[in-house]
């Protein structure tokens, strides 16, 4: 603790501009987790026919997946713009994210052509799409994540 | 692994957690249903719809005639008033434009039909069902053997104009 309290009084500009990056990472991240969330919780049935679009899991999984993966982001983007327990949101969003890309690259490695059902059931984004915007996303996680060790942020 | 990181990685494992519990009780009676085979409603609406016909032969023409399938010959009217399968609806392939709305006023949309014309060498019978599944209705077959093979076992067959 002593460490960082030290590191924060190293000069306003750098600390001013962390604490903007920070507050923006956050609420950009949490943002779009939580819409993510909402939207998918919207409609179980059609992101379950999107996740079994995928083909990775047997059939009925994918629904258990449809149904609880839209409350985790929820609650996770939700924390976010909260401004509470940051780190361990972070840490799911980020969690979430880079699964997320490990599938999106075997899309991508099968050639298959789906939807990636990120958001809107329906909608049309390629895995190649999905993949990069998912780099910018697991940028916002380390982003937010690393920024909040800063003190009083 | 500090205390900090420890408790960092408990509470991320909480926010899951919850999420799932979450998730489960809202989505339980429909995640029941999937594990015990049941789909849910929308899933069957998006079913792919038939694109093309399914044949059935003599014996099953009869049993489904017996059940109430609509029978409709697709031959050229003068072909069908020298004799056609008892009950069967004139709908000649090459007017089913100017006759499709009678039709459909005629013809629930999920009714069996069974479709024939002259035979195994008359694609018109296999045609039209196609153009009624694209057309909207849901349950159509394709008797390929037709007239002729109802008609050379003997059967009754019916004369007349439509």
């Amino acid at each position: 603790m002593a460490r960082r309290r030290s590191a924060g009084r190293t000069g306003g500009a750098v600390s001013r501009f962390a604490r903007i990056a920070y507050h923006l990472s956050r609420l950009v991240l949490g943002g779009l987790f939580l819409y993510a969330g909402l939207v998918k919780a919207g409609d179980v049935t059609a992101f379950a026919r999107d996740v079994a679009n995928y083909k990775i899991l047997p059939y009925s999984w994918n629904y258990l997946v449809a149904a609880t993966l839209p409350y985790i982001e929820f609650l996770a983007g939700l924390l976010l713009i909260a401004n509470r327990r940051v780190r361990p949101a972070a840490l799911v969003t980020g969690g979430l994210t880079a699964v997320f890309m490990l599938i999106l690259a075997s899309v991508v490695a099968r050639g298959l052509d789906i939807d990636c059902g990120c958001f809107r059931p329906g909608g049309h984004t390629t895995a190649a799409q999905a993949l990069w915007r998912d780099a910018g996303i697991l940028l916002l996680s380390i982003v937010t994540y690393r920024l909040r060790g800063r003190p009083a942020p | 692994m500090t205390a900090e990181t420890r408790r960092i990685l408990l509470e991320a494992a909480v926010i899951v957690l919850l999420g799932v519990v979450l998730g489960l009780s809202f989505n339980g009676r429909m995640l029941l249903n999937v594990f015990s085979g049941r789909l849910p409603q929308t899933q069957v609406e998006a079913e792919p719809r038939a694109l093309y016909p399914v044949p059935v032969d003599l014996a099953a023409v009869r049993e489904l005639a017996a059940a109430g399938a609509v029978l409709v010959d697709a031959r050229a009217a003068e072909l069908y008033a020298d004799g056609h399968l008892p009950g069967a609806r004139s709908f000649p392939l090459g007017e089913m434009d100017e006759q499709l709305e009678v039709f459909r006023q005629a013809v629930p949309t999920d009714a069996v039909i069974i479709t024939y014309c002259n035979g195994y060498g008359c694609p018109d019978s296999f045609d039209q069902g196609v153009r009624l599944l694209e057309a909207g209705w849901q349950d159509v077959r394709v008797f390929e053997g037709g007239y002729p093979e109802w008609r050379d076992a003997g059967l009754p067959v019916e004369q007349g104009a439509p």
